[in-house]
């Protein structure tokens, strides 16, 4: 029987270099894990296998018994904004749209806009005040906190993000991950956060360490 | 707020977004349609305007018999062809002027507005006198000179003189009511000359020949051919420059569209990865290149119907009719290139993977 999410033997070649070279990665539902290694070692390449944003070159990625590699172009954009909300280093918030409405954007391709679920999710991230504003009038703290909604609000199975707190300070990391750490509590969707920072990778659950494409340590951490 | 007015107001603000670029892309769309809207209707004007600035130059077909004289009753069958748009009967008969041979030419004269005439037209009993045979004769303007006509001779006074360059330099030209009197040839006629639609000129001419039973309906094939060709070349010329300015506008459009789906590329990344199909994006960045074309149409409409105006006045002075599917045409006209050109830079855009973009490959 499959776990959550199931990666048997991955690889990722690129024209110069190889990304993964044979990752196996079992992660049950509702756990909360950490990725961590130095830079080129892998991390984020295996995060966007997860999330489908990438496919391996050779190897499988499940997720819920879904073997990624059968979905067409269609079925794989359906099962990211069904199943999966991401967060990236950097927002890519729409810098035209407000607070409000970037959040919309996410429930504008899942099904239909409802601004007061949109509202609502905001009002959770702590931005109840910051609805209209848009990602210039925002600091980067509030623009992290508006993708951790946006990323939310269609109730997906997984959480990816990949170096969520990149480009934050200290103060506004750990607002992120107290926020992070308290919905994943109340609604226990599985997390798979990518990090180099030691700080980061403590709020998790289990911490799986890449080296070179592979995975080198693989620890629960209580 | 529902799906469609949500995408309604994400447009608006994108487009608030970058005002400047959707008004280079706008204005580019605006020249394209606004050529095409005047060249249409200047074409479609000309040749109406022109047809009427050739009509002076002389008729485009020319009935008669080959021995003999037509009856004037003839003509009343000409007005039910409807591509005839005007037609005169002529009489000429070998006469001579003050000693000098000439032709004598009785003619409708509503119909000799086109000439070039030095005096005026001659009323009841004058007569015009060819340039040749003023130079032969050195008559003045308001002087007599004496017609012999079948052996009889009559004075009549000459009240100007006609230069067209053609058989009329060396003619006594008179009304057809006059030369008939003066030759005994009352309700007889030599020739029709028929000015008739250029483009229908070949069928007329056959209508008109089953009309008039035993005369002979030939086109004036110089002034014929003339004429086409040169509406022909007017229009190939327009065409041309319209065919290049609409390409110019669609490489403008397309670079301003590309710069911008450049610019917005993140943007696609991440509607991707939060599962956006090409579609769906797709028809966020198309409608807002569809809203361009469609302004761009309309102000380029405006900005041709005005053009076409102008020029029709400077070169005719007066305006042309112009026919409205011209306002469909040119909105058409914008909507296809500022879609197609917006389609070109955003089609690889959409396929490439949202890793890779957002990688920023």
């Amino acid at each position: 029987m499959m776990d959550f999410i199931t990666v048997r033997g991955a690889h990722r070649e690129y024209q110069t270099a190889s990304a993964l070279r044979g990752v196996d990665l079992e992660i049950a539902g509702g756990v909360w894990c950490s990725i961590v290694g130095p830079s080129g070692s892998g991390k984020s390449t295996l995060l966007n296998l997860l999330g489908g944003l990438d496919s391996p070159t050779k190897g499988q990625v499940f997720i819920d018994g879904v073997d990624l590699r059968t979905l067409s172009e269609n079925e794989m954009a359906r099962f990211r904004r069904e199943k999966i909300g991401f967060i990236f280093q950097q927002s890519y918030l729409i810098p035209y749209l407000s607070s409000l409405d970037n959040v919309m954007l996410s429930q504008y391709f899942h099904s239909m806009t409802d601004s007061s679920e949109a509202e609502e999710a905001l009002k959770r991230v702590g931005l109840g005040h910051r609805l209209h504003h848009r990602p210039s009038e925002l600091s980067g703290g509030e623009q992290q906190r508006v993708t951790v909604a946006r990323a939310l609000i269609n109730s997906p199975k997984i959480l990816l993000a990949d170096e969520p707190t990149g480009n934050l300070d200290r103060e506004n990391t750990k607002l992120i991950m107290e926020l992070l750490k308290r919905l994943h509590e109340e609604e226990r969707f599985t997390i798979v956060l990518v990090t180099h920072d030691p700080f980061v990778s403590k709020w998790a659950e289990r911490i799986v360490t890449m080296e070179d494409g592979r995975i080198i340590k693989d620890e629960p951490l209580y | 707020m529902t799906n469609r007015q949500w995408f309604f107001h994400v447009l608006k603000n994108s487009a608030a977004q970058r005002k400047g670029r959707v008004f280079v892309a706008s204005a580019s769309v605006a020249i394209a349609a606004a050529v095409v809207t005047a060249a249409i209707g200047l074409s479609l004007g000309i040749r109406q305007k022109l047809g009427g600035e050739l009509k002076a130059y002389g008729a485009n077909a020319i009935a008669s018999k080959a021995e003999g004289y037509m009856d004037e009753s003839l003509l009343s069958a000409l007005s039910g062809v409807k591509a005839i748009e005007s037609y005169s009967g002529q009489l000429y008969q070998a006469a001579a002027a003050g000693g000098v041979d000439a032709e004598l030419m009785g003619i409708d004269l509503k119909r000799a507005s086109g000439w070039k005439i030095k005096g005026s037209l001659p009323g009841e009993g004058e007569t015009l006198l060819g340039v040749d045979i003023q130079a032969a004769l050195r008559t003045e303007e308001g002087g007599t000179v004496v017609l012999s006509v079948d052996g009889r001779e009559v004075p009549v006074r000459v009240s100007g003189f006609i230069e067209t360059g053609g058989a009329e330099d060396r003619a006594v030209v008179m009304s057809l009511y006059d030369a008939q009197g003066l030759t005994g040839l009352t309700g007889k006629l030599s020739a029709v000359l028929i000015r008739a639609a250029s483009d229908s000129l070949d069928e007329t001419v056959r209508k008109v020949s089953a009309l008039m039973p035993g005369v002979t309906v030939k086109t004036l094939r110089q002034v014929a051919y003339a004429e086409e060709s040169f509406l022909s070349k007017v229009e190939l010329l327009m065409a041309l420059v319209t065919l290049v300015v609409v390409v110019a506008s669609g490489i403008s459009v397309s670079s301003t569209m590309g710069a911008t789906v450049l610019e917005r590329i993140k943007e696609i990344g991440l509607m991707k990865a939060i599962g956006g199909t090409k579609k769906m994006i797709g028809r966020l960045y198309l409608m807002e290149a569809a809203l361009i074309g469609l302004a761009g149409g309309a102000a380029g409409y405006a900005l041709g119907f005005a053009s076409a105006q102008a020029v029709s006045m400077g070169a005719f002075k007066s305006y042309i009719a112009m026919p409205f599917y011209l306002v469909f045409l040119s909105l058409g006209l914008g909507l296809l290139i500022a879609v197609l050109a917006s389609g070109f830079p955003l089609g690889p855009a959409l396929r490439q993977s949202p890793s890779a973009i957002l990688r920023g490959e």
